[in-house]
């Protein structure tokens, strides 16, 4: 949160800029060149759950997007290998009605672990990756705050000891029961400890959506609120120094996607001869009621 | 060498000198004024009408040059705008002569831009300097209403807007930090008024604005690209008088007068935005959006001058402003409030050691703050930045014989930079953010320029400058690894040397005359800029921070070579140039890829930037018209400028953000009678380069997966999409042209009152010029389809604005 709190000065700074003198906009034509395909990687490991890895390739960028073309960009005939060290497996592909990706049944996600990555691809590409398993650093507490002003309307609170030693990553994630098909990450999911190091601390997070989202309390004015009634389970994760780096820059990028203030700096990637990123993480889980005071 | 160079430099001076001092000569001194107000009259021509030589008056109006004993002679002086001065008189010992010049407005009211006979542009070694008549300036259509010296001059070849409606330039493929700033002599850091729109300086305060784009004399340094040498006026001290103004965004008045008549005066002059007084009850209700929001900028300028003998004169002047912003979110509580702004004071001693040295020596502050303060709930977020000069200086102006004008002087700076420096708290948990760290430099200069007319035909002005910069502790450098992450920290004592750079700086600038009025000037020019400023972002913004040179960043080093051709046609009627400029720049910087501003905190700023090289060519042609009703100019310019950084896209060249291929300004006014005068002005550049994506993936961040079951299907369109750039400023945006016009009104004099009318039209065939693009995806989620849409944003459409102007 202090971290977005930073990011919202230029934002503000720009948007009040830009709504002061109330712009105009036009649709153009815009020529790009057309580039060689990149292959994207998406490998996870959480911490007591299967290995799974989701491949695809860039598209031109005005290339058309429908579900049918997106899964023609995903590849399906690697030969896709993770190795904890001591077994080495070689994932299998999904069957396609639940999605194309691959996925172990043998490395199952584990503290302490070196995991490494191998994909060969059709074309005679090699792929590698390595991540690692840290120990979870949990929260000592989770709860539910309604925002000043608003009646039912919040966000979830965390208390933190982040541990002595400097270098510490987290991710946090939230779901709303029934609500919510998955654990969505909030802006600015992601946080190290170069400015908290050793210290214990409250922060906040508001509710993140899914990308493209068109539920109703997502475009009202209950989007980036949580509200009492809510089951609010959380997830909130420790992640490599890699992870932090890839999903900062990441967010950044979609957050502030053109214009003179937004980042056009390539995501950080720990893939060899791709794009993406290969992590282990591990998480810790609480859940809230959201409740009026009494 | 640098030593042989020295030598050479003052052996001509003496030897010439020496060689030309007969017994047979007298001095002609003096100021040059206006004959009303008082005001000096800068870079007035003063000369002999029997042998067209003579000089132009400095700074402070002041001139001197020797003649020969003998028959009578006419002495001469004119300046833009003025009527000109003529006194016979008999050499036969040295002369005081005070020059009070009458303006042609105050009769005429016709705008001249330049009423000067001379062929100046041509006869002058300098090259590349422009000097700006404010009256004209004001004449011309002015966006919002606000008369704005920092957008006149970018209607000047060679010189480039920073964007739309920005008060940032570019001079010669320099940066926005490679432009001198000086306002009465003191360093102005940011120039800029609401994020860029405006600029700090208040056209009714300001009595002469010179621009120096090439060919710097030794005088001025620190900056590679240019000079903007903004002098106040003085205060009238003949008369008060009051004048101020009306216009959309803000308002103004000044007040000027004598304290004593003759001898001492003062001038005082504000100017506020007003919007935010409408942002409070009864206008808006309490607790609104408009009341939580409030914005405002105001300014003062005021000077007090005061002649204490014929010899001594003492100058106070000094500049204060500050832009407010006010944001409260009614939703969150967050509320944040940005204040930023510069405060100058400069005092400045005029002394006479004989009527061939002139003196002056100036004390001055400058200071520039940023800082942002912001709340919610009980986290607390402070930012600072800024940075504070005492600048001390002394410079000679040496007049020993007519063909020679000598300048040399000291000059010594202390820093204080304030780099980005963050506090923040919650309840009592005080975040380790490294706090608020000052970096202490010194900066030194020493310099010598000699204007020498070599003959008739020939003349050279060679200078040299030694700087150095000195930059001590304490000072905390944060080591880091490959990774950028902190591995150790070296702290380094009060006063005790982190860093130490210096250099010589040659400049030389000759003249060749093929006719009277034909010239051709070659010049180059060694420059060393030892402060940098650090922008995440392609326009100017207060958030940008100004480093020192230090053990990682080295200073700036600029070396130009320009030559031209100059020819005034019709008894000087049209003025045309060309000149030619090949620059290359050393040891710039950019901010790595993917740095956050975060990354600048509890972290040295320039832990965060890689360095390249830049180098840049170009042509510039110009045509203007100085007489007559109707007059104004043309000029083109041809550019390239590009970068190479071996830490940016694998050291790949690519074009700077400013790199313009082509860019046009037309100006011209029209003076139609007394009560009307016209003005327009059209512009086209090259548009701006800029980087854009060239392809894109999605990802769908860590499925939910229950034990072994995966928990619902990927669904497509969850998936976040995120690009790949291409090649660093590889796009342009389309070409950016716009057409100003404005027609002034004078109301005729009544008793003292004067008054007048600006109507203005900025862009008026409301062009659409492109300010930045972005990719809009839109979703449809029951088709699962895509679609994406390139924009582009443009900031101001047509606005017309009206000002009033008053006088008494």
């Amino acid at each position: 949160m202090k971290k977005s709190l930073i990011m919202m000065l230029i934002g503000c700074v720009l948007l009040t800029t830009v709504m002061f003198f109330s712009s105009c906009e036009k649709d153009i034509t815009v020529d790009l060149p057309t580039q060689e395909q990149k292959y994207v990687v998406e490998g996870y490991i959480e911490n007591g759950l299967p290995a799974y890895v989701l491949l695809s390739k860039t598209a031109d960028y005005f290339a058309p997007v429908d579900s049918v073309s997106l899964k023609n960009y995903m590849v399906k005939d690697a030969t896709v290998i993770i190795s904890d060290g001591t077994i080495t497996d070689t994932l299998m592909m999904a069957d396609p009605t639940i999605g194309y990706f691959y996925f172990s049944t043998n490395i199952i996600g584990q503290t302490g672990k070196t995991y490494s990555l191998k994909i060969l691809t059709s074309d005679n590409k090699t792929i590698t990756a390595e991540t690692h398993m840290l120990p979870a650093v949990p929260l000592d507490s989770v709860w539910f705050k309604i925002q000043e002003g608003k009646d039912s309307l919040g966000f979830v609170w965390a208390h933190l000891t982040d541990p002595d030693t400097l270098g510490n990553c987290y991710r946090w994630f939230a779901k709303r029961l029934g609500k919510d098909k998955s654990f969505i990450p909030p802006p600015g999911s992601v946080f190290d400890d170069r400015f908290i190091n050793g210290k214990e601390f409250n922060f906040a997070f508001n509710r993140g959506q899914v990308p493209n989202s068109n539920a109703e309390d997502d475009n009202n004015d209950e989007a980036g609120f949580f509200k009492a009634g809510d089951t609010i389970e959380v997830k909130f994760c420790t992640i490599t120094k890699e992870s932090y780096k890839f999903w900062r820059q990441a967010e950044s990028q979609s957050t502030g996607s053109g214009g003179p203030f937004g980042s056009t700096a390539e995501i950080p990637t720990n893939i060899n001869g791709g794009i993406g990123i290969f992590e282990a993480f591990n998480p810790t889980f609480y859940t809230v009621i959201a409740k009026k005071p009494d | 060498m640098h030593r042989n160079l020295i030598a050479i430099v003052f052996l001509l001076l003496s030897v010439t000198t020496y060689a030309q001092e007969k017994p047979t000569r007298y001095t002609l001194s003096g100021y040059v004024k206006d004959a009303s107000s008082g005001e000096a009259l800068i870079g007035a021509n003063v000369y002999l009408k029997e042998t067209m030589k003579g000089v132009q008056t400095n700074t402070y109006g002041f001139y001197s040059f020797t003649v020969d004993a003998g028959d009578s002679v006419t002495l001469m002086s004119s300046f833009i705008g003025y009527n000109d001065f003529a006194k016979r008189l008999l050499p036969n010992k040295d002369y005081r002569i005070n020059i009070d010049l009458v303006n042609k407005y105050i009769e005429t009211k016709e705008v001249v831009i330049t009423g000067k006979k001379e062929d100046q542009n041509v006869s002058q070694p300098q090259m590349g300097k422009v000097q700006l008549d404010i009256e004209q300036i004001k004449s011309l259509p002015a966006f919002m209403g606000e008369v704005d010296v920092l957008k006149t001059i970018q209607l000047l070849p060679g010189v480039q807007s920073a964007g739309e409606g920005n008060t940032g330039f570019y001079v010669r493929g320099g940066g926005p930090d490679q432009n001198l700033i000086l306002l009465d002599e003191a360093v102005v850091y940011n120039a800029s008024h609401l994020f860029g729109f405006f600029s700090v300086f208040n056209s009714d305060a300001i009595n002469n604005v010179t621009l120096i784009k090439g060919g710097m004399p030794a005088n001025y340094g620190g900056r590679l690209a240019s000079v903007l040498d903004i002098s106040l006026k003085e205060g009238n001290n003949k008369e008060f008088k009051a004048e101020g103004g009306l216009g959309p965004i803000a308002s103004r008045l000044t007040l000027q007068g004598p304290i004593q008549k003759d001898k001492s005066s003062f001038i005082i002059s504000g100017r506020r935005t007003f919007i935010d007084l409408f942002q409070r009850p009864p206008f808006v209700k309490k607790g609104s959006n408009a009341a939580n929001n409030t914005y405002f900028f105001y300014d003062l300028n005021t000077k007090i001058n005061y002649h204490i003998s014929d010899r001594d004169r003492i100058f106070l002047s000094g500049y204060f402003g500050r832009d407010v912003f006010n944001f409260k979110s009614a939703d969150t509580g967050f509320r944040f409030r940005i204040p930023w702004g510069n405060a100058t004071t400069s005092l400045r001693w005029n002394h006479l050691f004989s009527d061939k040295l002139f003196v002056n020596t100036s004390l001055i502050y400058s200071d520039y703050k940023f800082s942002f303060g912001a709340k919610q709930e009980s986290m607390q977020l402070n930012i600072f930045s800024g940075v504070r000069d005492f600048n001390a200086k002394t410079d000679f102006t040496w007049f020993p014989v007519i063909t020679h004008n000598v300048k040399f002087g000291i000059n010594y700076i202390y820093h204080r930079f304030t780099p980005t420096s963050v506090e923040a708290r919650q309840d009592s948990t005080e975040f380790d953010l490294g706090g608020v760290n000052h970096q202490y430099a010194h900066e030194g200069a020493v310099y010598i320029n000699d204007e020498w007319t070599v003959s008739d035909k020939f003349s050279v002005s060679p200078g040299l400058r030694y700087s150095m910069f000195d930059f001590v502790g304490p000072f905390t450098r944060y080591v880091k690894n490959g990774d950028f992450e902190t591995i150790d920290s070296v702290h380094y004592g009060t006063n005790e040397k982190v860093a130490f750079y210096h250099g010589i700086e040659p400049r030389i600038s000759a003249k060749y005359s093929i006719t009277q009025n034909a010239s051709f000037k070659a010049s180059f020019t060694q420059n060393y800029q030892y402060v940098h400023l650090a922008s995440f972002t392609s326009v100017t913004l207060p958030t940008d921070v100004w480093v020192p040179s230090n053990d990682r960043v080295k200073p700036q080093d600029g070396k130009m070579y320009a030559a031209g051709y100059f020819q005034n046609f019709k008894d000087n009627m049209f003025e045309t140039s060309v000149e030619v400029y090949y620059k290359t720049m050393k040891h710039q910087i950019e901010y790595r890829d993917g740095s956050q501003p975060d990354d600048d905190v509890k972290n040295n700023t320039d832990n965060n930037f890689v360095f390249g090289k830049g180098w840049s060519y170009g042509a510039e042609f110009f045509i203007k018209k100085a007489k007559g009703k109707l007059n104004g100019w043309i000029g083109y310019t041809l550019a390239y400028t590009n970068r190479k950084f071996p830490d940016i896209k694998n050291g790949k060249t690519f074009p700077a953000k400013y790199d313009r291929r082509h860019d046009i300004s037309v100006v011209l006014t029209y003076n139609m009678n007394k009560k009307w005068t016209f003005g327009l002005t059209w512009v086209y550049a090259t548009g701006n380069a800029t980087t854009l994506p060239v392809s894109r993936y999605f990802m769908f961040g860590p499925l939910d997966l229950q034990g072994i079951v995966y928990n619902g299907l990927p669904n497509m369109t969850s998936g976040q999409i995120y690009d790949v750039y291409g090649d660093r400023n590889s796009y342009r945006m389309a070409p950016y042209h716009r057409l100003d016009i404005s027609a002034t009104y004078n109301r005729p004099k009544r008793k003292r009152f004067e008054s007048s009318w600006n109507f203005s039209v900025y862009n008026v065939y409301n062009r659409m010029n492109p300010y930045f693009i972005y990719f809009n995806n839109e979703v449809d989620s029951k088709t699962g389809t895509y679609t994406i849409q390139a924009k582009q944003v443009s900031l101001f459409p047509v606005i017309p604005s009206i000002t009033y102007n008053f006088k008494f």
